[in-house]
């Protein structure tokens, strides 16, 4: 790890200001920036620690939604009761990612904030070309190791999976990133790598996220997360989805109906083809399950992650049956 | 208090205050273990993916490995050396561990039972599968993890019931 | 503090694992908790490189980004400039070493060793090291030296169309009757290729260590499983006499095998700290820990078997390969299970090695018996299916009742009984025989069965006891507990031969200046420990009752007793009359310090040099087919998966495992053992697996976040059941192995149960989902 300067910020406004700095780097939970650090993938002249930042940890739940202050920690929201029978997806993709210990340390914010854990981005000793890193030195991922790798929103220059299990569930329920006063839809905060993989996110130099919000809805309270992965715990999505349901007054027939992937896109991504599919459909099996193909329109595969192609669909055919069938 | 070579900072530890002067890059870990010479807290991976660091901040468990010393200023921190009480009496799940074997190398111990202590209180102990989950970021590679589930429930029953006649 | 100062509750313990009749959970076969127990759970245990010392500096390895070709310069300037450096270590500049002998006692060629390389044969190896003043200043200089390479084309792995078909290993060879002629003449015939990856033993504690020399001296803080081997090691790289090595490693935070050598890594640290005249600690990162040392080499084998209609093998003809290194010899003996496990009239195994651009693999838990015991317990599985009888039965059919290789009968051999029992446990006679019969919503359910082998690896020992001053009894032996339990069996056994509580009994181990003691590696450690524990302490007790019945000062002086009783503590005559004084009161009165005595089971005969090469390397070893006997532990598990029959993912839900360890000198400690086996078998079957950018010859997976290891979620309830009984012929007291013996065969019965479950054969390890799906 690089030699850096520690800085407390006690407001933020002060934070955005050291954000402005060259080389600065905010320090929240420290689950990403301490371990990319330690990887020598960030190289912090100057860490902000905005951890202390007293005011920005709070949930707030009324009719029209959740707002959830940047700093809570992914434990706090997790078994939070309000999110937890409101936003059951919310809760379920928060406690089936990382360890306790990770959620107990990571906040919202930088959660949001997540890196790949594309092997090839992580080791830059070895693998100097990643184009995430260092724009334009090529995708050393390309051609390797690509069981992990994503299917869906790839690129020449990028192939990496992005990780996060909390950001499908935002995306899937429309959920807006506070930037300060700048809000942004979470489905607009993630970009896609295109030629410019090493631009992941919508926020500017000197911009802090301070919160996210989730709009009410009854596809949000009626939704789950479901994660596959090798190991039953502390691992990374093989493939997940987020899903939410609204059922007409029959309790058959679908009215709304919203779907996320995770584990195999190079962002959290939406699925709205399956949604529009079966938006005035009776949930029954055959019918799930066949729109849920429309989940990997597009995919291209590299070798070893074809399997996502099969198993995806299947996750969120899963998902739809298992959270439609709950009373 | 912007500085990149060494820094003034204090640190609360199992009750106890510590100064030190550290580098503003030095880990709560490296500074438990190579600064002060708390070396209950184990290096499995200094990675954040194995669980050996894990302390309470405030209460909470968390990884000293992705946490930076500077970081820890101004909250409590407890180790496994601060888990015991003062005389000596093993907490609830340092015995449970012992009674149930649930360990082997112990190398991971110190940060399996700082995990269980935190994982009952947080109420995360209520049936073994539950354990099995709320217990997962702590990895052993004895494999004593069906001793670890024994000790856990064996602990929450213990503080359950310890809580009850206090009450 | 030492684990005796904080003895705290395990009296407590004591008394509520009273058990297996009329046992005491102190003596030897009682379930007596941890001794170093405390130690561990309050973090008073301090590990090797957990020793603080003055002036300790930090190194830091940097390793080459190529798997082959040529160094063509270190620019070191950066890193020599950068704050706190005191030495950048490169092949330039270290000093030279001699090449030492290997733990099979083979003499070293006279060629200085170099353990930072110009000549790169696999990639993580060790180029150049940097040594600063704090560890955070050693990591950040090592990224800053520049290594510039000349690559040349690497073999990746077995696969790789360069690799060939390897070297014949002729000491593998194992062949009787005309296995090839009755296989093809056999009415039923299965053939198939079974796989196993690179796999790594990842115990929890990185390597590392700590070396300071005073003078010609060297003190080395290492988790070890072999501190004499170790310590010779370090002593012929730096010829410095053996004697001037001190290894200490008071506890371990697991092994597996990857912990018996002295590694490159040490040659670099232990010269830093000679250059500087300093110590210097260096500890292995965990990606470091997948290349600074080898794993389980990749295997191949493929397994024929021609049998009657009924199931009765007539021939097993096996073919296996493993992958070595460019420069060094692993052999991982793939014919150990397949040539013992049934009788058959004819056989032939016949293995290669494959030389890749790796580093050298090698010991990971039962290594030979683990990946052999996949092929051909699968195999007999497969068998199973073809000729329509029931795993279980077809195993039974086959059944060995003496050794077929040697034609030697077992000393003890308790399968048959363990398929019993473990069957009864899992209620296997419920199982239906198709495939895909059992589900559970989205999930099939199967179960499958599979038998696992160790053999008894026999070695001799020597250990000191000591009654001292106080009554308490010392045991010393520079053996180690890396926990299996050492500490807490040694202390039961001196307890029960002198008469004393165990709590009474203090055991010294990780120290090489205690009495010598060879590799603990292979499951020999408790019965060779045990055994040389229970001659010392008996000597010791003779050399005290001697004294208490001859000694003109003794209170028993008067009685003229032929023996004297010693219990509790205590001493008395055996009909209970005249005294009875405490062990203190007695060694107070004779005005005896202490007593000491040294045990050994060595032979008479011995030399001073046959006990150097007995604690140094492995030539002294007893085969375990030595004399009348063929010697082996043995294990049936019966495993129950549920496979989501969409996403492909495997879950074990049930484990049943009935062991043959022969006597348990600490049941409670083998329980643990096995389990602990088994665990790593499920991770094994399911989830481990190194793997290679082929382009790179590089592992990518160098951390415990992508080499998936089981976490206590993977893992269901696990019942394990002793049905062994005591092997004289294997060790003094009895017992057979218990730590490598559990991960056998655990595997192959996943395998199987998979098959049952879904209808499909993996061959390959480990059983992910795309495999399924």
């Amino acid at each position: 790890m690089r030699d850096f300067s520690y800085l407390r910020a006690n407001s933020v406004d002060a934070a955005c200001q050291a954000a402005a700095l060259p080389g600065a780097m905010l320090l929240a939970g420290g689950t990403t920036l301490i371990d990319l650090a330690k990887c020598g993938v960030t190289e912090p002249e100057t860490v902000v620690d905005i951890s202390h930042l007293k005011g920005l940890d709070t949930i707030t739940v009324d009719d029209r939604g959740v707002t959830i202050g940047a700093l809570a920690r992914m434990s706090s929201v997790a078994d939070h009761a309000e999110i937890k029978s409101r936003f059951p997806a919310v809760s379920e993709a928060l406690w089936q990612a990382a360890s306790a210990q990770l959620r107990n340390m990571a906040t919202i914010g930088g959660n949001l904030m997540q890196r790949t854990r594309c092997p090839y981005f992580r080791d830059p000793a070895n693998f100097p070309a990643c184009n995430k890193r260092t724009p334009g030195s090529g995708c050393s991922a390309i051609g390797g190791v690509t069981r992990g790798h994503a299917v869906l929103g790839t690129s020449e220059a990028c192939i990496a999976t992005y990780p996060g299990d909390l950001a499908t569930a935002l995306v899937a329920f429309d959920a807006t990133v506070h930037l300060g006063d700048r809000q942004v839809a979470a489905d607009d905060f993630f970009l896609l790598p295109g030629a410019t993989p090493h631009r992941e996110h919508a926020i500017e130099p000197g911009e802090v996220i301070t919160a996210i919000s989730i709009p009410a809805s009854a596809a949000a309270g009626r939704s789950t997360y479901l994660k596959v992965r090798d190991r039953q715990s502390y691992e990374f999505a093989a493939a997940s989805a987020a899903v939410g349901i609204e059922f007409e007054a029959d309790g058959r027939t679908i009215r709304d109906l919203r779907v996320a992937l995770g584990g195999v896109a190079t962002k959290p991504w939406r699925a709205r083809a399956v949604e529009e599919a079966l938006k005035g459909k009776l949930l029954e099996a055959d019918i799930v399950k066949q729109a849920s193909l429309l989940a990997i329109e597009g995919a291209v595969d590299h070798g070893a992650n074809h399997y996502k192609i099969e198993l995806a669909p299947r996750v969120v055919a899963r998902a739809i049956l298992k959270v439609g069938e709950t009373a | 208090m912007t500085s990149k070579t060494r820094i003034p900072i204090q640190l609360q530890i199992n009750g106890h205050r510590h100064e030190l002067e550290v580098e503003p890059r030095v880990t709560l870990l490296d500074a438990l273990r190579d600064h002060l010479g708390l070396t209950g807290t184990k290096k499995g991976c200094d990675q954040g993916q194995c669980g050996a660091c894990t302390v309470h901040i405030d209460g909470q468990r968390v990884l000293a490995c992705l946490t930076l010393a500077a970081q820890a200023q101004g909250r409590a921190v407890t180790s496994i050396e601060g888990l015991a009480d003062g005389d000596g009496t093993l907490h609830a799940v340092q015995a449970a561990f012992l009674e149930q074997d649930a360990f082997q190398c112990g190398y991971c111990t110190p940060g399996q039972i700082m995990s269980a202590v935190a994982c009952i209180r947080e109420g995360h102990a209520g049936s073994d599968d539950e354990i099995r989950e709320y217990m997962a970021g702590n990895l052993c590679r004895c494999g004593a993890y069906p001793h670890i589930v024994a000790a856990v429930r064996q602990a929450a029953l213990e503080v359950a019931s310890s809580m009850e006649t206090a009450s | 503090m030492t684990v005796h100062e904080i003895r705290t509750r395990q009296s407590e313990s004591k008394r509520g694992d009273a058990s297996d009749g009329a046992i005491f959970a102190e003596a030897v076969g009682g379930r007596l908790s941890r001794v170093d127990g405390p130690a561990k759970i309050t973090g008073a245990a301090k590990y090797a490189v957990e020793q603080q010392l003055e002036g300790l500096s930090h190194a830091v390895l940097v390793e080459s980004t190529i798997a082959a070709g040529k160094v063509r310069s270190i620019d070191t300037a950066a890193a020599e400039s950068a704050p706190g450096v005191l030495l950048v270590l490169t092949p330039d500049n270290v000093l030279r070493l001699n090449t030492a002998t290997d733990w099979l006692g083979t003499p070293p060629p006279d060629v200085p060793y170099c353990p930072l390389a110009r000549d790169i044969t696999f990639s993580g190896q060790h180029v150049a090291a940097v040594v600063a003043e704090s560890f955070e200043q050693a990591v950040a200089a090592a990224a800053l030296v520049k290594v510039s390479y000349d690559e040349t084309p690497a073999i990746v792995d077995l696969d790789d169309p360069k690799a060939g078909d390897g070297i014949p290993v002729d000491t593998m060879t194992k062949e009787w009757g005309d296995a090839q002629a009755a296989f093809t003449a056999a009415p039923v015939r299965i053939c198939a290729a079974y796989n196993t990856p690179r796999e790594y033993q990842a115990p929890m504690e990185p390597h590392g260590l700590i070396a300071h020399w005073q003078g010609d001296r060297l003190t080395v803080w290492e988790p070890s499983q072999w501190l004499d081997g170790m310590a010779r090691t370090y002593a012929e790289w730096f010829g410095v006499p053996f004697e001037n090595v001190r290894l200490v490693s008071p506890y371990i935070g697991g092994g597996f095998g990857s912990k018996a050598f002295a590694y490159g890594y040490g040659a670099v640290a232990a010269m830093a700290a000679k250059m500087l005249g300093r110590p210097v600690k260096l500890a292995v990162t965990r990606p470091q820990t997948f290349t600074a040392y080898g794993g389980r080499a990749a295997t191949r084998q493929t397994v024929a078997l021609g049998a009657d209609a009924e199931g009765r093998i007539q021939s097993i003809v096996h073919r296996g390969v493993n992958e070595t290194s460019v420069d060094g010899m692993w052999v991982e003996p793939l014919g150990s299970v397949t040539s013992i496990m049934y009788a058959t009239p004819n056989f032939s195994s016949r293995q290669n090695v494959v030389r890749v651009n790796t580093v050298v693999p090698g010991a990971l838990r039962a290594p030979g018996e683990n990946p052999s015991a996949f092929g051909i317990e699968s195999a007999i599985d497969e068998l199973a299916y073809e000729v329509g009888i029931d795993p279980l039965e077809i195993r039974l059919r086959n059944y060995a009742e003496q050794d077929p290789e040697v034609k030697k009968p077992w000393s003890t051999r308790q399968l048959r009984e363990a398929f019993a029992v473990g069957a009864a446990a899992f209620g296997w006679s419920k199982r239906p025989r198709e495939p895909r019969s059992m589900r559970d919503g989205n999930q099939l359910i199967g179960w499958g069965v599979a038998a696992g082998t160790y053999p008894v690896r026999r070695a001799y020992g020597e250990a000191m006891v000591r009654i001292l001053t106080d009554g308490s009894v010392e045991v010393e032996s520079s053996s180690i507990d890396m926990g299996q339990g050492t500490y807490t069996i040694l202390a039961q056994t001196a307890a029960e031969v002198v008469g004393v509580p165990a709590e009474n009994v203090v055991v010294k181990l990780g120290d090489s200046r205690y009495a010598r003691a060879g590799v603990t590696g292979g499951s020999r450690l408790a019965g060779v420990m045990t055994g040389a524990v229970h001659k010392a302490a008996t000597a010791a007790l003779d050399e005290l009752v001697g004294l208490a019945i001859s000694d003109p000062n003794s209170p028993f002086h008067a009685l003229q007793a032929n023996t004297l009783v010693v219990s509790e503590g205590r001493i008395r005559s055996p009909r209970g009359d005249g005294p009875d004084v405490s062990i203190a009161e007695l060694l107070g009165s004779v005005g005896r310090e202490q007593i000491e005595a040294m045990g050994d089971t060595t032979p008479a005969t011995w030399t001073a040099e046959d006990r150097y090469k007995n604690n140094t390397t492995i030539t002294m070893a007893l085969p375990h087919t030595e004399g009348d006997y063929s010697r082996h532990s043995w294990c049936a598990h019966f495993i129950e998966v549920r496979v989501d029959e969409d996403f492909g993912t495997v879950r074990v839900s049930r484990v049943v495992s009935a062991l043959d360890s022969g006597r348990l000198y600490n049941p409670k400690l083998a329980e643990s053992q096995w389990k602990g086996g088994i665990i790593m078998g499920i991770g094994q079957a399911l989830l481990e697996e190194g793997i290679v950018d082929r382009r790179h010859g590089r592992i990518v997976n160098n951390n415990l976040a992508d080499y998936l290891i089981a976490t206590n979620a993977d893992i269901p309830d696990i019942e394990v059941i002793s049905v062994g009984i005591p092997d004289l012929h294997s060790s003094l007291l009895g017992g057979k192995g218990v730590g490598e013996l559990g991960i056998v065969g655990v595997a192959p019965a996943i395998a199987n149960a998979v098959f049952h479950a879904t209808g499909k054969r993996v061959r390959d390890l480990p059983i992910t989902l795309e495999k399924l799906i």
